[in-house]
C-alpha cells in the first residue's frame, strides 16, 4: 500500500481523478475554486500601489495559504517516495541546453515571464482555468485552455527544432 | 491570517501534482512532442471527477459541508482568454511548468523552478504595470476571483 501511494507511479486514471478530488474537496470543505496563478498577484499586491493589484481578488488570504502548500506537498512527495535530493538538474532540458545552467536559468525565467503575463491576460492558470474552469462549463475557460496547449506544442517544438534537441 | 486551512489542501494539490509527474519536465515534453498521452489523461480525468462533483455540489444547493455558500462562479467569456491562453502556452513550453508546478517543483528540490518562480511573478507584475497604465483591469477583474 505504502508502495503504491508514494513510490510507484500513479497511472493518468489514478493521478487525474486524485486532483479532481482535491478540487472538489477545497469546493466543499473550503467554500471557494482553487486556483493558483491568482496568488502570485497577491504577492505583487502586497509590494506594488499599482491599480490593478487593488482588485479584490488579490487580496484573499485563503489563496496565499493554499500555494504556500503546494512546495509542502511537493517536498512530502519528494521526501516519502525516497527521492529528494536538491539539485538544480532539469530532466531533459538539461542536453536541450548543452549543459548550460544560464541558458536553463534563461529559458525558465523567461518562460516564466510569458506564463506571468499570460495567466493574468486569460484571468487563470490550468488549475483555475483548465480544472476549475472547464469543469464548471465556462467557455472562457476551454479557450484558454485550447491557447495554452496550442501554443505550448507550436512554441516547444519550435524551441526543439532551434537547440537542435 | 484568515484561512488557514488552506494550506493543506495546497499541500493535498502539490502532493498529487507531483504524484501525478505533471511537475516532471520530460513528462510534461512527452506531452508537447505529442509521444504522451499520460498529461492529456490525467487532465482529462480530473476535469471529470471535478465536474462530478461540481454537480453534486449544485444539486445539495451549493453549500460546504458547514452549510456555508460555494464561491463558485464560471468565468464569463472574453477574448482575454485566447490571447493570454497562447502566451501562457508559449511560456508552458519555454519552462515546462505552470504556476502549480513550479512551486511544487521548487518542494521536491528541483531548485531551478525558482527562477520559474521568479519569472511568473515578474510577468504578474509587468501585466499589472501595463494595465495599470492602460487605465482598464484585466476584462476579468470581477470574475477571476472566481477561475483563476
Amino acid at each position: 500500500m505504502y508502495h503504491a501511494i508514494f513510490v510507484s507511479p500513479w497511472p493518468w486514471w489514478v493521478a487525474g481523478p486524485t486532483l479532481g478530488l482535491v478540487v472538489v474537496l477545497t469546493a466543499w470543505l473550503g467554500g471557494k475554486g482553487l486556483g493558483v496563478s491568482t496568488a502570485y498577484g497577491s504577492v505583487c499586491a502586497a509590494a506594488s500601489r499599482l491599480p490593478f493589484f487593488r482588485q479584490r481578488q488579490f487580496h484573499e488570504p485563503w489563496r496565499v495559504w493554499f500555494v504556500a502548500g503546494l512546495p509542502l506537498g511537493g517536498l512530502a512527495a519528494a521526501a516519502l517516495g525516497g527521492w529528494f535530493a536538491p539539485g538544480l538538474a532539469y530532466g531533459s532540458l538539461d542536453a536541450l541546453t548543452g549543459g548550460s545552467l544560464a541558458a536553463r536559468a534563461g529559458l525558465l525565467f523567461g518562460g516564466g515571464l510569458l506564463v506571468g503575463a499570460g495567466a493574468r491576460w486569460a484571468g487563470g492558470c490550468p488549475s483555475g482555468h483548465s480544472l476549475v474552469g472547464i469543469a464548471q462549463g465556462s467557455v472562457a475557460s476551454l479557450a484558454a485552455t485550447v491557447g495554452f496547449m496550442v501554443a505550448g506544442v507550436a512554441v516547444f517544438n519550435l524551441l526543439v527544432a532551434v537547440l537542435g534537441g | 491570517m484568515k484561512g488557514r486551512r488552506f494550506l493543506v489542501f495546497g499541500a493535498l494539490f502539490g502532493f498529487a501534482l507531483s504524484r501525478a509527474r505533471v511537475t516532471d519536465y520530460d513528462t510534461i515534453a512527452g506531452m508537447f512532442r505529442l509521444t504522451d498521452l499520460h498529461v492529456v489523461g490525467v487532465i482529462g480525468s480530473a476535469i471529470a471527477t471535478a465536474a462530478v462533483g461540481f454537480w453534486l455540489l449544485r444539486r445539495s444547493g451549493n453549500r460546504t459541508a458547514t452549510g456555508q455558500p460555494i464561491e463558485l462562479r464560471a468565468q464569463p467569456w472574453h477574448m482575454g482568454a485566447v490571447w493570454g491562453g497562447l502566451t501562457f502556452g508559449g511560456g508552458w513550453a519555454l519552462s515546462g511548468a505552470c504556476p502549480g508546478t513550479a512551486l511544487a517543483q521548487v518542494g521536491e528540490g528541483k531548485l531551478a523552478a525558482l527562477f520559474t518562480v521568479g519569472g511568473i511573478l515578474g510577468g504578474t507584475y509587468l501585466y499589472g504595470r501595463v494595465r495599470s497604465r492602460l487605465g482598464t483591469p484585466a476584462a476579468p477583474a470581477r470574475a477571476a476571483a472566481a477561475a483563476s
